[in-house]
Parts: structure tokens; sequence; C-alpha cells
């Protein structure tokens, strides 16, 4: 039987344009706070953008503001995420997602290089004796 | 088995990125702020793993049934590895007095340190000889494993507020967990069952700052209890604009509208089903066309029959705030709007229950 002999019609999400709210402008001002600060200190931050009340119009709105850059990052972990540099060199717009494919989480990190994209000093080592290992094999 | 998390975790295949990346995410979900992420990823990469005591009262395992079959193999189930669980009557090898030998060693051995989780409630009548286990009743057990415990943790609604054995008339006089321990920190997860993500964070709070997540007059996790099922429901938008299902077969249901008159409790429940979903984030009730049945609420099963409707608006505030933002704004929004009134609202509001609201 095919599905669409069931009477029922799933309307998912809600129709309707979703409207900007006016909470993506100030975010612009945070982050050259957060730029200010990466440059001045060194010191990283991030804006959890799930935690912020914004619409998916909110968010389009910022990502067509922040640009594109130069760099995409694609990470393939237990689902893929994406870190991609802003057309502001130091803002990344990270986005995580599942196996799926659906977002889990999405990130703003203010950074010179996002902070999953470092080799992790333990993991190195381990690189490094596997090398060792194919030296000796020669 | 006894080295670092991630140490076990590489054993399975799960990279430090991945692990880092499930840590942003769950802070994320927590409401911890981003730099949690990666503070919870150091932390919960270098600890140890920490002995728990699963104690089973009066309960049908299905606490159980929702975290091990958490849409495994996910990290919510790998997390759970992670922990030594040295005592759970349904999981374990052992059995008689093998495992109850098991149980008083690992209190002895990690006295005031390990976490007990109980699932279940505890009767007190007839002196507790409704539930025994190894011919010692309930409350006996529940008291003893209290004692050496660093922190408990109360997995669903029977545990942390007597579920449905407590439901009228109550034949066995079961109570919560916490009408018996006054002296340790108790986190409730209520729920029938709970979402095992909310376990899996309390978890990964507890081994990350040592400490129990920020818990509200109900003893549960803010993070995942601080809003209702109405207000982060994705047919909030129908609420508003007053289109409602009357029946589970009219036009409305078909439109998927809203199902508060078809006695949806989602406007006096607080849980998380509407944002972290069941079976993998596949659906939630509300989703699939039923309401809210109020089951992470005390007394749920006693709260007037799940098919009758509330009786007045969930929150007259929120409706007012609704109204302002003009036009057809879709939920999102709508929700979002709420929240900036919702601190107003919370300070001048008196908390509603169920009984309150019934017709």
């Amino acid at each position: 039987m095919s599905l669409d002999a069931i009477p029922i019609h799933v309307i998912n999400p809600p129709p309707g344009e979703p409207g900007l709210t006016g909470n993506a402008p100030p975010l612009l001002r945070e982050l050259s706070e957060l730029v200010k600060r990466l440059l001045a200190s060194g010191e990283t931050s991030a804006i959890d953008l799930s935690a912020l009340p914004l619409t998916p119009a909110d968010l389009d709105w910022l990502r067509e503001r922040l640009g594109e850059g130069e760099i995409n990052v694609t990470l393939q972990a237990n689902g893929e995420s994406t870190l991609n540099e802003t057309a502001c060199s130091g803002i990344w717009w990270v986005t995580h997602h599942n196996e799926q494919g659906a977002v889990t989480s999405q990130f703003i990190e203010v950074a010179f290089v996002p902070e999953l994209v470092k080799a992790h000093p333990q993991d190195v080592q381990i690189g490094q004796e596997y090398l060792e290992l194919l030296i000796s094999d020669l | 088995m006894q080295g670092p998390l991630i140490d076990t975790l590489a054993r399975q295949g799960i990279t430090r990125r991945t692990f880092l990346k499930y840590c942003a995410t769950l802070a994320s979900m927590m409401a911890l702020p981003p730099a949690a992420g990666r503070a919870m990823a150091e932390a919960m990469a270098a600890a140890r793993r920490p002995s728990v005591i699963w104690l089973p009262f009066q309960e049908c395992t299905g606490c159980t049934e929702s975290i091990t079959r958490s849409h495994s193999p996910t990290l919510e189930g790998m997390i759970f590895d992670m922990i030594s669980l040295d005592y759970q009557e349904t999981l374990m090898a052992a059995a008689g007095h093998q495992a109850e030998e098991a149980r008083h060693a690992a209190m002895k051995d990690n006295a005031g340190k390990y976490l007990l989780v109980v699932d279940g409630s505890i009767p007190l009548g007839l002196d507790g000889a409704y539930s025994c286990i190894g011919g010692r009743s309930n409350v006996d057990i529940l008291k003893e494993a209290a004692e050496g415990a660093a922190a408990i943790v109360a997995m669903g609604s029977c545990a942390s507020f007597g579920g449905i054995p407590k439901a009228n008339p109550n034949p066995t006089g079961a109570v919560s967990v916490s009408d018996i321990i006054k002296d340790k920190p108790i986190v409730n997860i209520p729920g029938c069952p709970p979402i095992p993500v909310v376990m899996t964070g309390v978890l990964a709070h507890y081994l990350t700052f040592g400490s129990l997540p920020e818990l509200d007059e109900k003893g549960r996790p803010k993070a995942f209890f601080g809003e209702t099922i109405h207000d982060r429901c994705y047919r909030r938008p129908f609420y508003d604009q007053g289109k409602f299902a009357k029946t589970f077969d009219d036009e409305g249901a078909r439109q998927g509208w809203c199902l508060f008159e078809l006695g949806c409790k989602g406007p006096v429940t607080y849980n998380a089903c509407a944002t972290v979903k069941w079976n993998g984030g596949t659906s939630w009730p509300v989703e699939s066309g039923h309401g809210c049945l109020g089951c992470s609420e005390p007394d749920f099963w006693d709260a007037g029959g799940f098919y009758k409707a509330l009786s007045v608006p969930a929150d007259p505030l929120k409706i007012a705030a609704a109204a302002a933002v003009a036009g057809a704004v879709a939920g999102v929004a709508v929700s979002f709007a709420n929240r900036a009134k919702k601190n107003t609202a919370k300070q001048t509001h008196e908390p509603i229950t169920v009984d309150d609201l019934e017709k």
C-alpha cells in the first residue's frame, strides 16, 4: 500500500514565513568585541547559536552578512561537521550534523584556527608511533 | 578498563574529534556556555570510570529499556558503558548471593564516592513487604545504599515522584526516593520513561564538574526541564492562532493542528521531548498526533484523564506576548519572543498545576 492512500497530511514545519526578530544584528557587535579580544590577548570564544532566540531567517541574515571566506573544513566524525571561514577572517561558522544529517548544534567560533581542526598532542604522538612502525618495516 | 575515558573510547573506534563534537553538542543541549563543551571533553577524557550502583524497586524496567535501547550504538550508550556499572540486576550476569556480594563490594570499595541510580518507587506498606530483593525490603536496601553514595539519581517518574505504583489508591504505600532519603543530593529525572540524553547529561556534568547540574524546585535538571512541552512545541503557532484538532480524525488533526482540546498536557508538563525527541530524534508523541500525557509530572496518572482538555489558557502572559508578534510569524519566532517576557512572567506567575486547570 502506498503512503499516499493514508489521508493524513503532516504539515511540518508549520506554514508561514519565519520572520526576522531583530535578534541577529546585536550579534555583529558582540562578534566585533570577541574579535578585538582575540587580537589583543589571543583568547578564543564561541557563540552557541542554538541557545539564542534566532529564527531560520535570522540565521540566514547573519550568515549572509558574514559572507564566505577562503577555507571550508569538513569533518567526518559521527556525522558531518562543517567549519567554514567567513569573510571576516577569524570568525568561523561551525555546524555539527548527526549521522542522519540533522543539525545537532551550531556555533560561531572566534579563533585563528577552530578548536576541532587542531590535532591533539596525544593523537600526534600516536601518529608518530605509527610512522616509526612504517619506517621499521622498510 | 580502568584507564582514562578517552583510551576506552579510542578502543571502540571513537576519535577525539568525535568526542569533542559530542561534548560541544551536549553542552549546548544543557544550556552551558560553549567553552564548557571543551572543559567537559577535557575533564571527561581524563576521568576514571565512576562506580555506579543501580537499584531497581517497584518498576517495569521501562527506564532501563529507555537507556539501553537509546538508538544504539550512539555515544549516549557508550558513555553509559564508560561508567563502572557494578550492580544492575537486569543487566548483570551474576545472580543470587554473587550479585548481592558485588553490590556490597562496590559499596565498600567506593564508599562515599559512588553514584546511586534508583528506578521504581519504594513501597512502605506492610513494613515494605510488597517488594523485596534477596529477602530484604526495598526501603532497607535503599537506606543502606544511600549512606555511602555521593549522590542519588532518581530515574523515571516512579523513583522521582512515586509514579504509577503511587496512583490511587496506592495499595503498596509507594513513595519516591526523596520521600525517604533527606541527607543526600538527589537529582530527579522523571518521565515514563525518561529521556536517555538527560541521564547522559547529568552523568557528563557530574564527571566534569564533580557536582550535579542546577536543579529546579522539583529536583529536576533545569537544562532539560526548564520549559514546558507547550513552550517548545512545533504546533504552538496553531495554538496561538486558535486552530485546534477537535477529534483524532477531523480536518484539524489531518492538518496537524494543536491537540490542546484533545487533552494535551503540554502546557503543564516540563520536559525536553519537543526538542530532543525520541527514537534517535525521529519523532515524539505530539508529532505522532497524540497529546502529551504529562508523564514527567508528579501524579500524572491521577490528573483527571488523558483526553480531558485543560480548562484555562496555559499562560495568559504568553498569549499577550504572542499577540505582540504581528501577523503569521512561525512557531520558532513566537516561542522565542515569548522567552523575553518569560522572566517577568516567572516572577509574577504562580505555578499552576494540572489540578488547577482541569475543567
